[in-house]
């Protein structure tokens, strides 16, 4: 029994050693924001929706969040600039967000991370679904709906809500619909 | 004279209230206001119906739980957890759940101290809130504090003052592999009435369920800030994560847990959680040897006899809505947890959920134990739990 209790100690530190000389080894690469999100915030709960904390709030809460599920710093930090972007700066003030530029579809997706929770083209992640078809099957007018308002047609849904313009969600759906 | 009096409360009323006001002001919003945050209150409450066969009873019950997070600084993060709750009696019970600092030390190395909950398997530390747990109940291997289950659980929620260290192996953002170790006052011979914290061993001839839990010798694992030896309880558990898909676990935790240090507790224990866009699986294991003094007649020497009991549950969730989109927030969900020796037992629950919001859920579940030597139990809940 003793002797089983100090193989594992033995065998958990072995491993562990081993296992960081390793990881020096490889500097893999953070993923975006979006894909942080899709990779572990559903793990254990629902994913909450960005807009639920104010930008403040969420760098008290991520740290938390950090321990629970083992996230690197730098994974921390990525997450909340992309809350940061998400929020558009100050969230509740509707001139900011009006002033910013209409951008095409492509840079839209990639500035609210669409992909990291987004299968598009065949990349990307698996936490919504894939979203070449979505104009095609579900229409264009859904879409818009889906954009401005995430849980409009699903109370639990993770889609955070995005500081999108009319105009930018426009863009989007034509995007969206080319395919 | 009266309204002095009542004036004079009002007064202080008022000032202890601005006071109140001023403080919680200047802690939401730091002097340099920048987007930096200092201090947020989370947290988790429920509300529940439970009708149970066993104790011929019904009830509501309610318990609110708030969490309070202060970030220091970069580094450190202090959080704690209070449960308060209303028992049987009608008194209000106030438990502290966790109360720690973590030290973010590298980039993929935390160290906590304090009481803080064990890594030990998945439920403790990461499923226990009312509004994470797919059902009203914790899953019969674990004990549950408030409602006693009629399954024997194996291991309570774990939580104790210590030390731990976490780390983190990044492979690529979707390989990891999480280490955490930890040291802490670990657990004790339960106290009894006589002092005597032996309890002698009849498990071989025992037919009265009831008396399984005297033939098995009592541990206690809630935490205090003591510790009855100088022995500390010591464990950890490695995962490896292919994320967003799958974690799968293993853990490990031992202590002696009387004062001679001669007899040991030990858990181990191996968990699956698997994510997928419209279902979850979560299962445990768990395999417990605890050392028993066996008292032998008056020629033979004590022998330490060790009891082995293990258990394990497995749940499913069916995210119905995730299918069919005029469903909602409906899920559906089947969980079966089984024990083996010294109480074998069974336990099937089924249950609806229907969330209104990503943090609110309102549960409808239904369960039946099966023990074999003993009474079992039926139950049906509906629980509305909310995370803020
Ligand atoms: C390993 C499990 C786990 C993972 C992974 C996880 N959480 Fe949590 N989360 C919890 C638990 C458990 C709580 C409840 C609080 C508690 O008991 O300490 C919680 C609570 C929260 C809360 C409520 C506020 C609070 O701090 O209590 C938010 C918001 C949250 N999580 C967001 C996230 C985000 C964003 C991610 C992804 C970066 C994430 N969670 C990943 C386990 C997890
Ligand atoms: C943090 C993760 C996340 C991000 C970022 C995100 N979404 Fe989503 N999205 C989801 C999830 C999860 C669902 C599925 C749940 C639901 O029904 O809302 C979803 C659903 C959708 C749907 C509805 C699909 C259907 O068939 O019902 C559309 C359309 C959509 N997202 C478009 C977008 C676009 C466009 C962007 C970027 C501007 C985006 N999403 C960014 C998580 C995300």
């Amino acid at each position: 029994m003793k002797k089983l209790h100090l193989l594992s100690v033995l065998l958990l530190t072995l491993g562990g050693g081993l296992i960081t000389l390793f990881t020096q080894a490889i500097a893999a690469e953070v993923g975006s924001g979006a894909e942080i999100i899709n990779n572990n915030c559903a793990r254990c709960h629902n994913s909450r929706p960005v807009q639920e904390f104010s930008t403040q709030e969420w760098s008290v809460i991520l740290p938390h969040m950090r321990e629970k599920a083992h996230l690197t710093g730098q994974e921390t930090e990525t997450v909340m600039d992309f809350f940061k972007t998400l929020s558009g700066g100050p969230v509740k003030n509707v001139a900011d967000v009006a002033t910013m530029p209409v951008m095409d579809g492509g840079a839209l997706m990639k500035k609210f991370g669409c992909q990291g929770c987004h299968s598009f083209n065949g990349k990307g992640g698996a936490l919504g679904p894939a979203l070449d078809n979505v104009v095609a099957q579900r229409g264009g007018e859904f879409v818009m709906k889906k954009l401005t308002d995430p849980q409009f047609n699903n109370p639990s849904s993770a889609m955070p809500k995005m500081p999108l313009t009319s105009a930018q969600i426009n863009v989007l759906v034509g995007f969206l619909g080319k395919k | 004279m009266h309204t002095n009096i009542v004036k004079n409360h009002s007064i202080k009323l008022i000032s202890c209230m601005s006071a109140y006001l001023i403080s919680a002001a200047s802690l939401a919003q730091p002097y340099d206001a920048g987007e930096q945050g200092r201090f947020v209150i989370a947290g988790y409450g429920d509300v529940k119906y439970e009708e149970s066969d066993l104790l011929d009873s019904s009830a509501f019950s309610a318990r609110f739980v708030p969490i309070f997070l202060f970030s220091l600084n970069d580094k450190m993060h202090v959080e704690a957890e209070t449960e308060i709750s209303l028992n049987e009696a009608g008194e209000t019970e106030v438990e502290l759940e966790y109360a720690d600092i973590h030290y973010f030390l590298t980039d993929t190395t935390t160290v906590t101290v304090g009481k803080f909950l064990l890594p030990f398997g998945q439920f403790s530390a990461n499923f226990h809130p009312s509004w994470i747990n797919r059902t009203p109940w914790t899953p019969g291997i674990y004990g549950s504090h408030g409602s006693a289950q009629a399954m024997t659980p194996l291991l309570p929620i774990l939580s104790d003052v210590g030390i731990a260290v976490q780390q983190t192996f990044f492979f690529t953002s979707q390989q990891k592999i999480f280490l955490d170790l930890y040291v802490t006052n670990g657990a004790r011979a339960e106290a009894h009435n006589d002092g005597d914290e032996i309890i002698e061993d009849h498990a071989e001839d025992e037919e009265v369920v009831d008396e399984h839990t005297e033939a098995f010798p009592e541990v206690e694992f809630a935490a205090t800030s003591g510790d009855n030896n100088k022995n500390k309880a010591f464990g950890g558990r490695i995962a490896y994560a292919f994320l967003p898909a799958i974690e799968i676990g293993a853990s490990y935790y031992t202590a002696k847990y009387d004062e001679e240090e001669r007899l040991s507790i030990t858990a181990q224990g191996m968990d699956i959680n698997v994510i997928g866009s419209r279902y979850l699986i979560r299962g445990e294991y768990i395999l417990t040897e605890t050392d028993g003094l066996e008292e032998a007649d008056e020629h033979a020497e004590e022998t330490i006899n060790a009891f082995k009991r293990n258990g394990w549950y497995l749940q499913g969730v069916l995210q119905a809505g995730q299918i069919w989109p005029q469903l909602g927030g409906t899920e559906l969900v089947v969980e079966y947890a089984k024990t083996n020796k010294f109480a074998k037992a069974k336990r099937w629950v089924a249950g609806l959920n229907y969330w209104l919001d990503p943090r609110s859920v309102i549960k409808f579940s239904y369960e039946e134990t099966d023990i074999e030597e003993g009474d079992g139990d039926q139950r049906l809940a509906v629980q509305y739990s909310y995370g803020f």
